[in-house]
């Protein structure tokens, strides 16, 4: 009984979770990992939403015979062919559906690795933060882009997506199959990054990060190893975008700003610890599960604060930038020295080298 | 055209100051403050609700609006600043800081908008301080207006006192120390944290200055400093960031590109492109970071100068 209550209120906390996941994940491979200053997170994620909110539903309306060109996005008509779309072709063809989701996520991927690698281009140029600058005007004028150019994606007026999960059933069996999907995403994003951390192509990505001269001189490249970081970053990213929008079932330019899409992402990171993946899936949970929390209560809240909780938002997200920053730069749970053999074997070399030299 | 003209030298005037105090903060201190979003919408409402409750001219309040960023500027060097310095953080964490002190501050001025509203019973989300301004002259059907006359002139005064005051007073010349070098200004006896401390009060103001004269041409929102950001640190970048002149030449080119440049832009294409506005100073920023990082400041301009003198047979 209480757990049917608190339902709807656990699937907001995991989907809101898993996206941020993805994208923070995306962002840590790229910051605590690479070192590179990735202050345009939200170009990737955008292009994978605008990849969800153009590319699938264009499809399926050519294949039922609707239009399809720039009138698809036209916010007159689209909801009636998106309608159309989820009721008549996808809500009886489960293959379907999981087939264009499966798509989408595909080419979402795709794109997010050609703005990734289209990054690369300054991030070979530029150090630090004048490279966050220049990345973070990509992610803006795209935003601008997006939101005033009509014919993509319905600019101001948004678009809408079809419902990939609604052969699952209308309703909550409908959030349901999104938060599991998404949080089966995102734990295979975080076994995948993970794994990069640990395979020789992670550490190459630290010891580039700790000291480019030195990397170097053993013979890393730099620049294919900081083009590759941003392929594969903008790659995930993009699917954390593309997963939002399809759950979320509309698209909006606006709400893909740099804000909530680049600056939350690194205040989890930040609040975790940066270059430790752990420590990113804990500051993501913290602060999705405060942020449900905070907009689930804001009635009983602005009672006690008298401001409302969209504001107070900022106010406590900025807090815990500064209070990481000044007092814990490392994070809750800091990054861990690279062991790349187990310590026995270690100690064992050790000795050898020792009696070795006697 | 002429009235085109005249905002945007006017906005030019506001950039040029707030990239100015981009600058001076980033020079001292290397950090990059993404607060300047938060001091410059400060001075917005400063100047409007000081209007709004008093009835005076806005041109009163443009001083106590660049107070107030000053003291913003110190009170984020004494609380979070300060001590990211001494304890030699990474450019990207000072960056982040700050960024996190501009969603404090921008929190903090939605939910008092959003009280005011509740207390003056208007919307004090946007306003207009523009028809307040005072109309001083007609040239053909153009209003020529008090700020189109008192930003050009800010600017040069203020420009022009930093420059005498870098270069002629002793603490100018103690500021300049520390930028070139921390180590040799503390050998020298000089406080580095003074200097600190003054260049984010001056940056602070200055922003508050910009802030102040922007909100006569154009309209106040509290999301004007997210707007705003984006064409200031593009002047200070086009700039340099390590001179004062080249902020000011930086804010001049942005400023009369983006406003200029799309009203020229949309006669020829057509209105829709006047959306893209904000795009002119990324492109601007992108390009010269790739192209020519230095910036404006950094040309040798003093040897063009005597070149031209020797073309022209001097």
């Amino acid at each position: 009984m209480a757990l049917e209550a608190l339902a709807p209120l656990l699937t907001q906390i995991i989907l809101y979770f898993a996206a941020f996941l993805i994208v923070t994940l995306s962002l840590n491979l790229e910051v605590g990992y690479a070192g590179i200053a990735q202050f345009g997170r939200v170009l990737a994620v955008l292009t994978g939403a605008v990849v969800a909110g153009a590319i699938p539903g264009r499809i399926l309306a050519y294949m039922m015979g609707m239009p399809y060109g720039a009138e698809y996005a036209n916010h007159l008509i689209n909801f009636k062919i998106v309608n159309t779309i989820t009721n008549e072709l996808l809500t009886p063809n489960p293959l379907l559906s999981i087939g264009m989701f499966v798509f989408t996520l595909a080419l979402a991927a795709l794109l997010g690795g050609i703005v990734g690698f289209i990054c690369s281009y300054p991030a070979l140029r530029l150090k630090e933060a004048y490279l966050g600058i220049t990345l973070l005007a990509f992610g803006d004028a795209l935003q601008a882009f997006i939101w005033n150019y009509d014919p993509i994606a319905g600019a101001t007026q948004g678009i809408n997506i079809p419902d990939f999960y609604r052969w699952v059933g209308a309703g909550a069996p409908r959030f349901y199959a999104a938060t599991i999907t998404m949080l089966g995403i995102a734990i295979l994003v975080y076994i995948l990054i993970d794994a990069i951390g640990r395979a020789p192509y992670g550490r190459a990505l630290k010891a580039m990060r700790d000291s480019e001269v030195a990397a170097a001189v053993y013979g890393k490249d730099i620049a294919g190893l900081r083009g590759k970081t941003l392929i594969v970053g903008g790659a995930i990213a993009a699917i954390g975008g593309a997963l939002w929008t399809m759950y979320s079932l509309s698209f909006k330019a606006i709400t893909f700003n740099r804000l909530t899409w680049t600056f939350w992402p690194w205040a989890f990171m930040m609040l975790g610890g940066t270059g430790n993946n752990f420590g990113v899936l804990i500051g993501t949970f913290i602060f999705s599960t405060a942020r449900t929390l905070i907009f689930t209560y804001k009635e009983i809240l602005t009672q006690v604060i008298p401001i409302s909780p969209q504001w107070l938002e900022y106010i406590l997200v900025g807090t815990a930038i500064v209070v990481i920053a000044l007092l814990r730069p490392q994070g809750i749970i800091p990054e861990k020295p690279a062991l790349t053999l187990k310590r026995e074997e270690i100690i064992e070399i050790k000795e050898r080298v020792r009696s070795r030299s006697k | 055209m002429l009235d085109v003209i005249l905002t945007a030298l006017a906005i030019s005037s506001g950039f040029a100051l707030a990239a100015g105090g981009i600058t001076i903060i980033y020079m001292s201190t290397e950090t990059f403050n993404f607060a300047h979003a938060s001091m410059v919408a400060y001075a917005f409402y400063t100047v409007f609700v000081l209007n709004l409750v008093t009835g005076g001219s806005p041109y009163y309040y443009i001083p106590i609006a660049a107070l107030v960023s000053g003291a913003i500027g110190v009170i984020i060097y004494f609380t979070i600043n300060k001590w990211l310095l001494r304890a030699g953080a990474t450019m990207v964490t000072l960056m982040m800081s700050t960024l996190g002190a501009d969603l404090i501050l921008y929190g903090f001025l939605n939910a008092l908008a959003e009280n005011l509203t509740q207390i003056f019973k208007r919307d004090m989300r946007y306003f207009l301080l523009a028809e307040q301004d005072i109309l001083l002259f007609r040239i053909g059907n153009v209003n020529v207006k008090l700020i189109h006359i008192v930003s050009l002139l800010v600017v040069v005064v203020i420009i022009a006192a930093i420059q005498l005051f870098l270069t002629r007073t002793k603490f100018g010349i103690a500021m300049r120390t520390t930028v070139e070098n921390p180590t040799l200004a503390k050998v020298l006896g000089i406080n580095p944290e003074t200097v600190y401390l003054a260049s984010w009060f001056i940056g602070g103001a200055m922003a508050g200055l910009g802030g102040g004269i922007l909100s006569l041409v154009m309209p106040g929102e509290t999301r004007i400093g997210l707007v705003l950001i984006v064409p200031l640190f593009a002047a200070a970048i086009v700039g340099g960031l390590y001179s004062i002149f080249g902020s000011l030449l930086g804010g001049f080119l942005i400023g009369v590109s983006m406003q200029l440049g799309i009203y020229l832009l949309a006669q020829a294409v057509g209105s829709w492109i006047n959306a893209y506005k904000y795009i002119i100073p990324l492109a601007m920023m992108v390009v010269t970071l790739l192209v020519y990082p230095q910036g404006l400041g950094a040309l040798p301009w003093g040897k063009y100068l005597s070149r031209f003198r020797r073309f022209r047979g001097e």
